[in-house]
């Protein structure tokens, strides 16, 4: 039976009326809300608050998401980028290893280096940062100084160049090998090389920066081909602050009545490539320096490229027709190909170099082909044929291959392993005992010696020691 | 009076004969068992051969019982492995090592074997273990190492934190110059000095008309560092990045382990703030409802 009363106040229904009074009284008071969530007190409390509901605990709030703004100050435009890039060449707190050498012109060179750590100078060291040898992804920031192995294949290489550069002939190479095998790191090597020589290093430090259509460009007036101006000041900016010691011995030798600018005879090869940042004006001087450098008597040249794959495919620049720009029609591209094809002539000695990638590579099957023809050719094989049935071989690409010499990059050895191992280890990066066992135990680990691979095994290990 | 339907009365007719368990004990065994051709059956009371019956195409001239051969055993592997696999058993036998003989091959002798209670999982440090997993996003564990180790190249590379003496880093902490060389112990040292060392469990209902009551209990040293690390983990994703590419994620993490060990970290108020509740809550700890909770089980 209900209750004719109210269960709260224990009054009569009809009393209730008459102590209307109390109970609005008593809703300020928090026990008497206990079950009450009637719309009006909860308009009388937003009116009165506005901000909150009374109750914070348990309810079900929508909308609490909301993340409060990060007062921090936000990146500037390019830090981000900036921090992607950085080249860190030292670290404070790895130890100093004491008793290496320097390399040298002579010391690169010499069989007997192979398998020593060898610094590398501190000019030269800023010479390689100008021109971007160094990679972020390489481990350059974890030690004291930059150092560098010489293996086999450097002692190699830099014999070849040196070799074909006194006969004024002129080095066509790619470099080729496996994922993580020191591809990059030799061709490093080779800029140094050239540095040490006193040779013109020009380098081009991604092929991808050329041909992905990160960088403007614009058809070059009387010819089919595409300059990339604002890249191509960035070059000669490079080319001038790493090899300004030699450019300045020489003088401009050609009348250059066509160009922009005025160029006299006495202005030096560093001035006239410093003579403009106009990027309209920079295809033209590059092109008059590229002449120039081409006379007899000028010093030698050593012209390498990073990232070969890229720029031996149809580029991602459309032409005013809205076709796809082939890469060997981006001019600065084409200076190279016909360099690396030998369509160049060098009176006073260069080598080229193609460095291939594995990491960031399309594929390319014309220069696969191309390389491993190359390669047969160079071992007195018989050359592999083309897939007959294969319909996309790019002419071009086996034309500029055509006659290179490959150099095929492997593992390093064992000796070579250890002298690295120790450096390491020397560096206190690397805390445990070097012996022939654990050289070995590595080395195997590691895919017989690739280097990427033992930096991930050696280094880069969690293991508990 | 017999039934009719007896068997017995024909099947007494028939010989019952067990077949020998073994046959031959008194015979030429292998001669006389090489000729007695397939599908003969054997009897106990048999002594000598039985003539082999006609009844196949060959005539009975052409079967001349051959002096018997023995065939050699066919080796299954290699006999060599079962007498090392013997003399190591002698030599353990023996109370020697029994590996000892096997290293004897080998260039850089015997790697030492796992033991059973070893896990190809465990194989890393028990704090990079954790940390790799509490930092795996999605499942990928091989992202999640990659971001460990470059985690530790940012320690090493990064200049000897300045410790302040307002927040103590654990007794028996090594000088800070040598921390960046031995980037796990600098891991380790930041994330246990900054685990707290009580978890304050909240027992819904327990201190009467439906509040909860806060109990703090002792945890382990993987529950604690699991705390420290949700709180940096928690303060890293928060933390705005001012770099791109792979190593922005673990430049922010380091940044915050360096932090830690500076006393410059926000988890240092974490804990500060949970030890402080901890100890208020002690005395919750001789609650009636709680001994009596305590008693239940």
């Amino acid at each position: 039976m209900a209750s004719t009363n109210c269960w709260r106040c224990l009054a009569r229904p009809s009393q209730r009326l008459l102590l209307a009074p109390v109970s609005v009284a008593a809703a300020s008071a928090p026990t008497s809300a206990t079950f009450s969530t009637s719309a009006q007190q909860l308009s009388s409390k937003a009116s009165s608050d506005g901000s909150k509901h009374i109750r914070s605990g348990k309810r079900l709030v929508l909308g609490r998401k909301k993340r409060n703004p990060d007062r921090t100050k936000p990146p500037q435009p390019g830090e981000r980028k900036a921090f992607r890039k950085r080249i860190q060449l030292s670290n404070d707190n790895a130890l100093k290893v004491p008793g290496l050498d320097v390399l040298s012109s002579e010391g690169v060179v010499n069989p007997e280096s192979v398998g020593k750590i060898f610094g590398l100078p501190v000019e030269v060291v800023d010479q390689l940062r100008a021109c971007e040898a160094f990679k972020s992804s390489q481990n350059w920031s974890l030690f004291r100084s930059p150092h560098t192995l010489v293996r086999k294949e450097t002692v190699d290489l830099a014999k070849q160049m040196t070799d074909a550069i006194e006969k004024k002939e002129t080095l066509r190479l790619v470099l080729t090998g496996n994922r993580g095998s020191g591809k990059s790191i030799l061709g490093l090597q080779a800029l140094a090389t050239g540095f040490l020589n006193k040779w013109v290093v020009i380098n081009i430090p991604e092929g991808q920066e050329l041909t992905t259509a990160s960088t403007e460009y614009a058809p070059t007036p009387n010819s089919e081909m595409f300059s990339q101006p604002v890249y191509t000041v960035k070059l000669m900016q490079a080319i001038h602050q790493t090899n300004h010691q030699v450019l300045s011995q020489h003088k401009v030798q050609l009348d250059h009545m066509q160009l922009p600018i005025s160029v006299t005879r006495n202005m030096t090869l560093a001035g006239l490539l410093n003579a403009t940042k106009e990027p309209d004006f920079a295809w033209p001087v590059f092109q008059a320096f590229w002449k120039e450098l081409l006379l007899p008597g000028r010093p030698p040249i050593l012209f390498s490229l990073d990232g070969l794959a890229h720029i031996m495919r149809i580029s991602e620049y459309r032409s005013p027709a809205f076709e796809l720009i082939h890469s060997h029609d981006l001019s600065l591209v084409r200076m190279f190909t016909d360099a690396l094809g030998g369509k160049t002539a060098f009176p006073n000695g260069a080598a080229i170099l193609g460095v291939t990638a594995k990491g960031n590579a399309p594929m390319i099957p014309s220069m696969e082909k191309a390389i491993a023809q190359a390669a047969a050719a160079q071992k007195g094989e018989e050359p592999p044929s083309r897939d007959p049935f294969f319909r996309k071989y790019d002419e071009r690409v086996f034309d500029t291959l055509r006659g290179v010499k490959v150099l095929d990059v492997r593992g390093v050895s064992k000796t070579e392993a250890r002298a690295l191992m120790e450096y390491w280890a020397a560096s206190g990066i690397l805390r445990s005992r070097i012996d022939e066992r654990s050289v070995s135990e590595k080395w195997t680990m590691s895919g017989n010696g690739v280097v990427a691979e033992m930096e991930r095994v050696v280094l880069h290990d969690l293991r508990e020691t | 009076m017999a039934s009719k339907i007896n068997p017995w009365r024909s099947l007494r007719c028939l010989a019952v004969r067990t077949r020998p368990s073994r046959a031959h004990q008194h015979v030429p065994t292998v001669t006389a068992r090489a000729v007695v051709p397939l599908g003969m059956r054997g009897f106990a009371d048999t002594i000598s051969t039985p003539p082999p019956t006609n009844d196949g195409d060959l005539p009975p001239s052409e079967i001349i019982p051959q002096p018997y051969e023995p065939r050699p055993i066919e080796p299954f592997a290699d006999n060599f492995m079962n007498e090392e696999a013997i003399a190591a058993l002698e030599q353990a036998a023996a109370g020697q090592d029994a590996l000892d003989l096997i290293a004897e091959g080998l260039k850089y002798g015997m790697p030492k074997p796992p033991s059973k209670q070893d896990q190809l999982q465990n194989r890393h440090h028990p704090v990079i273990h954790q940390i790799t997993r509490m930092l795996m996003r999605d499942g990928k564990l091989s992202k999640a190492e990659k971001h460990v180790s470059l985690i530790l190249n940012y320690l090493r590379t990064s200049p000897p934190p300045k410790i302040s003496p307002a927040r103590p880093l654990l007794p028996g902490a090594p000088p800070p110059e040598q921390l960046p060389l031995n980037p796990l112990l600098y891991l380790t040292l930041a994330i246990d000095s900054v685990a707290p060392i009580v978890r304050v469990r909240s027992l819904k209902g327990m201190a009467g008309g439906g509040s909860a009551l806060d109990v703090p209990e002792p945890i382990d040293a993987r529950a604690r560092r699991r705390q420290a690390i949700i709180w940096i983990l928690d303060i890293v994703n928060k933390k705005r990045s001012m770099g791109s590419g792979r190593k922005q994620f673990a430049a922010r993490f380091g940044q915050e382990i360096v932090s830690v060990v500076e006393g410059r970290s926000a988890a240092w108020d974490r804990r500060q703030l949970l030890h402080k509740t901890g100890t208020a809550s002690r005395a919750n700890l001789a609650h009636p409802a709680l001994v009596g909770f305590k008693r239940k089980f």
